[in-house]
């Protein structure tokens, strides 16, 4: 039978049992064994880890002073020299999270083995992907025997020097790391047996999440053609002729707006695309096709709709993360509605 | 929302998709000569503007071809 493990737990002063918000400042303090909700932790680790010493640190003070609690946390850490640190689990307390996340992310820094557990929302979450590793808890210590019967599971797995399988499949939030393995069966059967689970509506589990896209209400219809003012924007790389601008032509951070006061169509003279993601030479001969100028200047002169906005927007739209695409979305459309223009068409490639 | 890829278009939650022609000439096809060419773009700017004066509750296609080709049976008769 292995030798238990050297557990070093990490809390604050609430679950040290040194007081509630009053004790927040309190500063890092270490006591022999398992204290507070440290004993049932050691329960739950039974013989297979020992909770040899205790580390308390205020909320507060690991937030605010936390140059000084890396110090202290840190030499603690190298004198106890523990086989794994186990901090919280904070639940849904987020000063708490942060501070188990710090604590965690100095032991890993120092070589040593270390685990936490929190409510996936957490803000201690975000500091700490993709260095630590988090079991998901409930929001509130209600929750604490569940909470600390995954930490222990992994933690020994972790002190004992074991390579950790998918977050999935372990019970721990993902890192955003990704290994290759051999699944042991191929992609096409994998799928059918996916597929025929979900044609019986029975439960699977898809190997490739997709991010679902955010839904926007669709604007009410324009109201008044004849006194509409247009706008147009073009993802198509429309670019002025000999890119003076230096606009990319994939990735773009920006979009650039030019002024078509005036102008009645788009000259290939005058114009161009500059679009890593379709082939452009069309374009290039006619740059109506991708920011239709020329039709709307014709439908405004028939009295069709009114206008057509001064400012036309172009922008490579390949490879366009979708934050950044969001950004310049919202920028253009605060532009449109200050101009108070009725429609925008946007012209994708 | 006009692009020839209309069905990523809808799926990523384009309220208002018209169908445009191709990714590499969307408002047109220069296939077609300079007076049809002409002509389908227009078709294309004018199914698009109807669609901004039409209520939607999502993702909705509207596509030209579908009226062009009938279009073409009353030039054709």
């Amino acid at each position: 039978m292995q030798e238990p493990l050297r557990v070093v737990h990490y809390v604050n002063q609430f679950f040290g049992g040194i007081g509630g918000e009053e004790a927040a400042n309190a500063e890092v303090s270490v006591v022999a064994g398992a204290v507070g909700s440290g004993r049932a932790l050691q329960q739950a680790l039974g013989d297979l880890g020992t909770v040899v010493n205790t580390i308390i640190c205020g909320d507060n003070y690991a937030n605010d002073r936390f140059e000084e609690a890396r110090v202290a946390i840190e030499t603690q850490l190298r004198s106890l020299q523990p086989e794994i640190l186990i901090a919280g689990p904070a639940f849904g307390s987020g000063r708490y999270g942060a501070s188990c996340t710090q604590a965690c992310k100095i032991a890993a820094e120092m070589g040593l083995a270390a685990l936490t557990g929190m409510h996936p929302e957490n803000p201690g979450v975000t500091r700490a992907l993709p260095d630590v590793y988090i079991v998901p808890t409930g929001e509130t210590s209600a929750e604490m025997q569940q909470a600390l019967a995954g930490m222990t599971r992994l933690a020994v797995k972790l002190g004992r020097g074991e390579t950790l399988g998918p977050a999935a499949h372990e019970g721990y939030l993902p890192r955003g790391i990704r290994r290759l393995y051999d699944r042991q069966e191929l992609g096409y059967k994998r799928a059918l047996s996916m597929l025929v689970r979900k044609l019986k509506g029975e439960p699977f589990v898809t190997e490739v999440p997709i991010h679902e896209p955010e839904r926007v209400l669709p604007a009410k219809p324009m109201a008044d053609l004849a006194g509409a003012k247009i706008a147009i924007v073009t993802t198509g790389g429309l670019v002025r002729k000999g890119n003076p601008d230096r606009q990319v032509a994939a990735n773009a951070t920006r979009y650039y707006r030019h002024s078509v006061l005036e102008l009645r169509s788009l000259s290939g003279s005058d114009w161009e695309a500059y679009h890593a993601g379709y082939f452009n030479h069309i374009v290039n001969s006619n740059p109506n096709y991708i920011l239709p100028l020329n039709f709307l200047r014709d439908l405004q002169d028939a009295g069709v709709i009114d206008d057509v906005y001064e400012w036309i927007y172009a922008l490579p739209g390949v490879s366009t993360p979708v934050a950044i695409s969001q950004q310049m979305g919202q920028t253009i459309a605060k532009d449109l509605q200050d101009a108070q223009v009725t429609g925008c068409l946007l012209v994708s490639t | 929302m006009v692009s020839a890829i209309y069905n990523l278009a809808l799926t990523t939650g384009a309220n208002r998709v018209i169908r445009g022609a191709r990714i590499e000439h969307v408002c047109g096809d220069p296939n077609l000569g300079p007076d049809k060419d002409y002509a389908f773009g227009m078709h294309i700017v004018r199914t698009a503007l109807d669609a901004m004066c039409t209520a939607v509750t999502g993702p909705t296609l509207f596509d030209p071809l579908e009226q062009a080709a009938a279009l073409e049976v009353a030039h054709a008769t």
